[in-house]
């Protein structure tokens, strides 16, 4: 460690990929626009949710932060893991991608909208048979991915192209294998 | 009592909770009145923190405090630093595995105005919400004095600090290696890789009076409650750390960082619940990571293919902080029969975050260099390198020289071989082509050595039917929920459904950490220790005066099925409670292990066979196949062991292809997210075909388990690599692997 004193300014503690997503958030960190709030409507599992926000509150942070929906996970942040993955509109959706505010009105199903009077979704039970999972952060990702990718005639039946598909959903655990083969055991009772 | 169940496939006992969103991670809980941490890191990884300007972020919206050295307790209280009262003081954990309070980095955060490695942490900010947090974290300002940083091993010339109790010798391997006619002398390295498991690390931390509860997504909540005991100076008994479920760690959520100690400081000053999520980018930094290592193996054998002398001389990176020492070569004495071998350890710092252990610590990173280096040798002595290894079958552990409890290698050996066709291999360099795909077919072996602690559990069984288990370890994702509940089935007779498990909570009977797959094979033994001990308790209250029993011998009991039989009559537990009355009767139970480890090596060994094809054209590679045995011992849970196997073997394709954590030249990570740091996906994942021994190891336990958690993902990068050769004829000895490599 040989000193060689030259000095740094730090403007912010954050690195790029951080930044980039401060910048969206526009003027919220700012002290003058403290009092932007916007009162939103949110239909989550069939449910009407009213709340109140600033513009910069990510649809994710919202399910678990203020409505204690705490199925849908965070593990990037970025849209980069899949474990966030929610529907909106019947199409799978990076929660953590996308402001509260954007969503009045739109339909949204979280994990815990799955099952229905307590009987699980078709995809929940092949994964518990199947054991697609391990840890289980990012089975609510895979699970909502998996129903939205199901329900697209675009997307062929084959295994390379379910996983294709699905590879937008990291499982760090490896489950893949049972993952796939939970996905295509489903595919016949959806 | 019936054998049904244990060693049966079963489904999850916490898979509905998992299933439905319902499983509560730490960073789901949310507690009345919370605030929310957000932590500031350096952006520098090597000097000084000059000047800390905290105003303007002081007047952001929603800000509650803001925690910085300025106002943290310290190590040494003073009257310079009005902060910090001698109430308030902190002390450091001792960080040791005996007394049970490692963590992860001993130095305290804040403690000094050093700066050793990039996103050290230099404020946590504390505001209403999360994003009130995380706008004004970006509105402090520092000033640093930067000094060079040393960036990675590959960019040093340091040689190290030699590990002394690392270092093996037994023979004459200098000698030896001399005079043998066939010699290797290659040196293999393996980048940096972070853990990256899915639930980011996460503190949240409320005081109740003296009293500090502390959700935490760890490894190890009596390891952390320890510590913290430590750290703030109170009894132990004050400390509640809980982790119910664990969104997964492969090691990184062992021991504890210094974001919990920053929250629990900050929750105190605020007096609220604290909530400190830590982004992913923060988790490059400051909570562990694989180190990078360089391996130097030489090699002898003579012309028949027997293995005259190793020598595995390795270094690995530590920060300037702690000193980690990544016990590389701890497997080599053990895997061949030689006479001739010695193994050493250097440690060398850098300006990182201080490493951990991550999956199979050191004994992957060996079998990289050693399983790669026996297929150079192979092709030396034009032989089939599975032949050259059977060759080299060590009898009996050479290093303890005990005989092995149970070492199935050549069943595994032969049993994937088959299963995968070696035997049609074609040892010609490129000759297998399938299309525009060369084929290339590799091996290795893979080890993990069994470990066992003690712990402590209790077991309740209660009037209205249910028995409830309770041990303060946890289930990562591992299965241990769904394992113990089968033990406490197993033994009572009780079905799964009426089984409760808790884990993950400080306060009940001390468990082990999840690690090391010593879980298992530590766990269950104690869980049917508690479970025979309700059973007589059980007995004694039913013998007693005016209960179902009166007047039998405890001993002329039976307990089956759930209830207590003297041979003409059986009373369900329920009856014999309810008409004592009393609403529950508890056993506890300690275990440990005994002499047995004077007696036996206790070892795992399995093979794996892995196809890759090459594509020339498009410089495309990919592993299409992969055949693996694995001796555990027993297998409680074949469908979770299984699983665990299969994840294990992806990350090993992980650490063979993608893996590799980047610094740029002043120390900065360039690739901290999930897209840049590079992972297995959907797309990658080959056809995998793992079969599981059944072996019991009843010199370990009683259960015959050995654990399961590392194993698979010793050899793998060693087994792709070896099948890149024979594809492409192009020797690969660092990892992981890159298509640069083998583009002519």
């Amino acid at each position: 460690m040989a000193d060689t004193p030259t000095t740094h300014e730090q403007r912010t503690g954050f690195n790029e990929a951080e930044t980039t997503v401060a910048k969206r958030t526009g003027p919220a960190g700012r002290a003058d626009a403290a009092a932007t709030t916007q009162q939103i409507t949110l239909t989550i599992n069939g449910e009407k949710h009213t709340l109140e926000v600033e513009p910069n509150v990510v649809l994710l942070d919202a399910l678990r932060e203020r409505l204690d929906l705490t199925g849908s996970k965070k593990g990037c942040d970025h849209g980069q893991c899949g474990a966030c993955t929610v529907l909106i509109n019947g199409h799978s959706a990076n929660s953590c991608l996308t402001l509260a505010v954007m969503h009045e009105g739109s339909e949204i199903t979280t994990v815990e909208g799955l099952a229905k009077d307590g009987q699980l979704h078709p995809v929940q039970e092949e994964f518990l048979e199947h054991d697609a999972y391990q840890c289980g952060y990012c089975t609510s990702g895979q699970m909502m991915a998996a129903v939205s990718m199901l329900n697209d005639k675009r997307i062929g039946t084959d295994d390379a192209s379910v996983k294709e598909a699905m590879s937008g959903n990291i499982c760090r655990c490896g489950a893949y294998k049972n993952i796939l083969s939970a996905v295509q055991s489903a595919r016949e009772k959806v | 009592m019936t054998e049904t169940i244990i060693g049966h496939r079963t489904t999850r006992v916490d898979g509905e909770l998992k299933l439905t969103g319902k499983a509560d991670y730490t960073s789901d809980h949310n507690l009345p009145n919370q605030a929310y941490g957000y932590p500031v890191p350096s952006t520098i990884a090597c000097g000084k923190l000059l000047e800390l300007d905290i105003d303007e972020a002081r007047q952001a919206p929603g800000v509650i405090e803001i925690v910085h050295r300025g106002n943290f307790p310290q190590l040494q209280p003073s009257d310079n630093n009005p902060a910090c009262g001698t109430a308030a003081r902190l002390y450091r954990s001792p960080s040791t595995m005996a007394e049970q309070n490692k963590v992860g980095e001993v130095r305290l955060p804040f403690e000094d105005d050093g700066i050793h490695y990039e996103g050290q942490y230099i404020a946590l900010v504390v505001a209403d919400t999360f994003e009130h947090a995380r706008a004004a974290a970006r509105l402090v300002k520092a000033r640093y004095e930067v000094h060079e940083a040393v960036p990675g091993l590959f960019s040093t010339d340091d040689e190290g600090e030699e590990a002394g109790d690392e270092a093996v010798s037994r023979g004459d391997p200098a000698g030896a290696y001399e005079t043998a006619p066939v010699k290797l002398d290659q040196t293999y390295t393996i980048a940096m890789e972070t853990h990256m498991a899915m639930e980011m690390h996460a503190s949240i931390a409320t005081w109740e009076d003296d009293r500090l509860t502390i959700y935490e997504s760890t490894q190890g909540v009596v390891f952390q409650r320890n510590a913290l005991a430590q750290i703030f100076g109170i009894p132990p008994e004050k400390v509640t750390v809980i982790a119910h479920y664990i969104g997964s760690g492969f090691g990184s959520k062992l021991f504890m960082w210094p974001h919990a100690v920053m929250t629990a400081v900050a929750s105190r000053m605020v007096g609220r619940p604290v909530k400190t999520v830590l982004s992913r980018q923060q988790n490059f930094c400051n909570a562990g990571n694989r180190p990078a290592s360089r391996q130097h193996v030489r090699m002898a054998a003579d012309r028949d293919g027997k293995l005259l002398s190793i020598r595995h001389d390795s270094q690995n990176e530590t920060s300037f902080i702690d000193s980690y020492t990544e016990s590389i070569g701890s497997g080599t004495p053990r895997a061949y029969a030689c006479d001739n071998v010695s193994v050493s350890q250097r440690r060398v710092q850098v300006n990182h975050g201080t490493p951990t252990s991550m999956r199979a610590p050191g004994e992957v990173s060996g079998s990289v260099a050693l399983e790669i280096a026996m297929d150079e040798l192979a092709i030396e002595l034009g032989m089939d390198p599975l032949e050259l290894r059977r060759k080299n079958f060590a009898e009996r552990d050479p290093t303890a020289d005990l005989p092995w409890s149970g070492n199935h290698l050549r069943e595994c050996w032969d049993d994937a071989s088959r299963r995968f066709g070696w035997e049609k291999r074609n040892p010609e360099i490129g000759s297998m082509r399938d299309g525009h795909e060369i084929i290339g077919w590799g091996m290795a072996d893979a080890t993990w050595e069994a470990m066992r602690s003690h712990c402590k559990a209790r077991v309740e069984l209660r009037a209205d039917g249910k028995v409830q288990v309770a041990c303060g370890t946890q289930d990562i994702g591992t299965g241990t929920y769904t394992i113990v509940a089968q033990t406490a089935a197993e033994l009572t007779g009780v079905p799964l459904s009426r089984i409760e498990v808790k884990l993950g909570d400080s306060m009940l009977p001390a468990g082990p950490l999840s690690g090391g797959s010593m879980a298992t094979a530590t766990v269950l033994p104690a869980v049917a220790g508690a479970t025979r001990d309700v059973i007589e308790q059980l007995k004694q209250i039913a013998i007693a005066d005016g209960a179902p029993f009166a007047g039998k011998e405890a001993d002329s009991l039976e307990f089956k099925n759930g209830e207590l039989s003297d041979g003409s009559r059986s009373v369900s537990f329920v009856d014999i409670l309810n008409a004592v009355p009393r609403g529950m009767v508890e056993g506890e139970a300690s275990a440990a292990p005994g002499d047995e480890q004077d007696k036996f090596s206790f070892r795992s060994f399995g093979a794996h066979f892995v196809e890759i094809r090459w594509d020339p054209g498009i410089s495309r590679l990919r592993v299409s196949r992969v055949v693996s045995t694995i001796d555990i011992g027993r297998a409680i849970n074949p469908l979770t062991a299984k699983n665990q196997v299969e994840g294990a073997i992806v990350m090993g394709m992980g650490m063979g292809m993608f893996e590799e954590t980047e610094y740029d030249p002043a120390g900065n990570i360039y690739n901290n997210n999930y897209a840049d740091y590079v992972v297995p996906v959907h797309a990658d994942i080959p056809d995998i075909e793992v079969e599981l021994l059944d072996n019991p190891d009843y010199n370990f336990n009683e259960f015959g388990a050995r654990g399961v958690g590392e194993i698979g993902i010793t050899g793998m990068a060693a087994a792709i690599s070896n099948a890149v050769y024979h594809a492409t004829g192009k020797r690969i000895r660092d990892m992981p692997i890159k298509i640069a490599d083998l583009i002519d």
